[in-house]
């Protein structure tokens, strides 16, 4: 019958390709400026690009990565990787959701308080690292000092310069840094719980811990997720604090995988090379954020 | 006719003065500093004083990008006539045949007879003089005369043995340490001049193109450093230790010995009173010798000026006694005339140290290799990694020079292959 295929033709255009037309701006924008850039460096890695040795290009296959696979510096950055994105972030949120629950209170002074707590997030990082550089530095900075004082060093010395410890001077810039980004976050999903469920609780005669697990924390968990997700993301890619304030050393101890990206591509200038790690590092983060995305459908039913 | 002719020999007479009138001198400087600007406006506003006709044009680039800015501007036809040129970059400009040759110039400059022999021995390239260089930066000894006497220590150190007595003599003192070791960025230098101090050569490769940073001496030399650290005679956090920190570390007297060029003397000379410190050369290995670094940077002309006399005057100005001395004191280099130590603001004893250490035979002043390819690469990133290991006890001495050795003796056989 004719008309049947009349249908069928306009039933096909009407889901795939209209659909797709009115789309085409948004799917070229984002191919533009997302898929081609990543292609291009996905590509990379596969090659030999050494800006040194213009004519010693081409592809060599799977090469960097299996260099990559026995590079004990590229294991040593992973594993710093971790360690500073595992405190930073658990530091961070911690921190942030107590002067969420802080701010969400009334008291004497608030609106001033609440801006100092704002404050570190808008000083320039470059700023921020140098300065705790200065703290931990026993000539002129107070915080070796204090830390010998309290019985946690045994002499005041700077904590960067020691292996075991380097990674915590970063670390505290960090947190300092980034508990703001929680504070404000938390605040807003905070504000947002209607104020008749913490009423009924009351009347209920919930105590204190009942209302925050039972009410508060489930519906800060859609935010919660969200926010420790990208700012997992956010802080693993994140190493100029590290790179102001020890260089990735000493004995590159704290250094982590995108500062040692950095080098090898502009230090080294070795591009294949670090586009190898780059993926490598793209794709743990991809796993990252595809578990944390599964948890959070399973956790939140809301 | 005739009417004609004159006519236009007077219209070119009149272009010619007019262009004459003209003449405008680019010059790039790469290594600056709003300071340093000033103070080379300074020179030039005195120069375009005395030759009316001449107008010179500062361009100032950024020395992060300098490298890449002056090649594009090169490439680009945008030739600058005269140029600040880093020792670094000298093989490649002069070897690419794109500067004056500045030995016929300098033949009949009135000043020329003064000038250095290292001065002259530095700026050439084959034989030819293409840059005529405005100051050494030339590595020897700070120490701090308080500490040193507090230790007991009579005599500042002459030679490696004395030099580790004396840094622990100092470090036995409530919080002293005896010397600014710098195990962070720019480290390289001090494990270069220490290990070839022990090996009693400064040559980096061997008649077959070895390096020969893993001979046993150089060991030695690395091994040296990494015992002053282990034994305390370093700050602990000087590991991560940059230029900031040492200097630092020397003027607030935490440490006794800080090896460094002049241009440290500026910030230190402004915190610490003259009485309090002086300047040795480095001290001798076993071999007698020592070979202290050193880095210079000049003025070149490019072949493609079209007023090569008038850049030579510029060049002389900049280059000449009193201009020269002017600019050393304010940057903080060694300058290069012959008696020009006999000015009374060189004679100082914090001075004492550079001219000593160019003036002894027992001092032989060091280039480092930087035609090679991945020398950069090898001194910010590979050497300031292995070493920190090594420092922090990770890794041998041994180990540390196989590795360094193996790379170098690699980019040299690159280097080999492409002349």
């Amino acid at each position: 019958m004719p008309g049947e295929t009349r249908a069928r033709r306009s039933l096909y255009w009407q889901y795939m390709v209209e659909p797709f037309l009115y789309l085409s701006p948004a799917i070229v924008l984002i191919a533009t400026v997302m898929l081609i850039p990543l292609t291009i460096g996905i590509s990379y890695s596969f090659q030999s690009i050494e800006l040194l040795n213009p004519f010693n290009t081409g592809w060599v296959g799977f090469e960097n990565y299996q260099q990559l696979w026995s590079d004990r510096k590229f294991w040593i950055a992973l594993e710093n990787t971790f360690w500073w994105t595992f405190w930073s972030i658990s530091f961070q949120f911690l921190l942030g959701l107590g002067l969420a629950l802080l701010l969400n209170t009334e008291f004497f002074g608030k609106k001033l308080f609440q801006a100092l707590v704002f404050l570190p997030w808008a000083v320039p990082t470059f700023l921020s690292a140098l300065t705790w550089a200065w703290l931990f530095n026993p000539v002129i900075g107070p915080l070796p000092h204090w830390m010998a004082s309290l019985g946690i060093l045994s002499e005041p010395y700077n904590i960067m310069g020691d292996p075991e410890l380097a990674m915590w001077g970063p670390i505290v810039a960090n947190i300092w840094f980034g508990v703001p980004f929680f504070a404000i976050t938390l605040l807003a999903a905070l504000q947002s719980i209607p104020g008749e469920l913490y009423e009924a609780a009351e009347i209920d005669g919930a105590s204190s811990w009942q209302i925050f697990t039972k009410i508060t924390l489930p519906f800060l968990a859609p935010m919660i997720a969200i926010t420790v997700m990208l700012r997992t993301i956010w802080i693993a890619n994140f190493a100029d604090l590290i790179y102001v304030m020890t260089g990735g050393g000493p004995a590159n101890s704290t250094q982590i995988v995108s500062s040692y990206i950095f080098t090898t591509a502009f230090r080294k200038l070795d591009f294949g090379y670090a586009s190898a790690i780059a993926v490598a590092l793209l794709g743990i983060l991809m796993i990252y954020a595809v578990v944390l995305l599964w948890l959070r459908k399973k956790l939140v039913k809301i | 006719m005739k009417h004609l002719l004159s006519g236009l020999t007077t219209i070119a007479l009149l272009m010619g003065s007019g262009a004459y009138a003209e003449r405008t001198l680019k010059l790039v400087e790469v290594i600056t500093s709003p300071e340093r600007t000033e103070v080379l406006q300074g020179i030039v506003d005195d120069f375009e004083a005395n030759n009316a006709d001449v107008k010179v044009e500062i361009v100032s680039l950024p020395w992060g990008q300098a490298f890449e800015k002056l090649a594009t501007m090169v490439a680009g036809g945008d030739v600058p006539d005269v140029v600040e040129m880093p020792d670094t970059w000298q093989a490649l400009y002069a070897g690419s045949d794109q500067l004056v040759s500045l030995g016929d110039h300098v033949a009949e400059w009135e000043h020329g007879a003064t000038l250095t022999e290292k001065t002259v021995a530095m700026g050439s390239q084959a034989g030819d003089l293409y840059m005529i260089p405005y100051g050494f930066y030339l590595r020897a000894m700070f120490y701090n005369k308080k500490l040193l006497a507090q230790a007991g220590v009579e005599n500042p150190p002459t030679t490696m043995a004395e030099f580790k007595a004396a840094s622990a003599a100092v470090s036995e003192l409530e919080g002293k340490s005896g010397y600014c070791l710098r195990g962070g960025p720019g480290g390289t230098n001090g494990w270069i001049m220490f290990s070839a101090a022990m090996n009693g050569t400064n040559e980096f490769f061997t008649q077959d193109g070895q390096s020969r940073i893993n001979e046993p001496g150089s060991v030695e030399g690395i091994q040296f450093m990494i015992d002053m650290y282990q034994d305390g005679n370093a700050p602990r956090d000087s590991v991560n230790w940059g230029f900031n920190e040492i200097v630092a570390g020397f003027y607030s007297g935490t440490c006794a010995f800080l090896d460094q060029d002049p241009d440290a003397l500026i910030a230190i000379s402004e915190r610490m009173p003259a009485e309090d410190f002086a300047v040795i050369p480095m001290p001798v290995g076993p071999s007698g010798k020592a070979f202290p670094t050193i880095g210079f940077a000049g003025w070149s002309i490019f072949k493609s000026t079209e007023h090569e006399d008038a850049a030579f005057d510029l060049v002389a100005a900049l280059s000449a006694p009193e201009a020269n001395a002017t600019w050393a004191k304010r940057v903080g280099v060694i300058p290069i005339h012959k008696g020009a130590d006999q000015d009374p603001f060189f004679q100082t004893e914090q001075f004492k140290g550079w001219f000593d250490t160019l003036n002894g035979e027992q001092y032989v002043p060091t280039t480092m290799p930087t035609y090679l390819e991945q020398w950069g690469y090898f001194g910010s990133t590979v050497v300031l990694e292995t070493s920190q290991e090594a420092l922090l006890g990770q890794r041998s001495a041994q180990d540390l020079a196989d590795e360094w050795a193996e790379l170098l003796t690699a980019e040299y056989a690159k280097w080999q292959a492409n002349q």
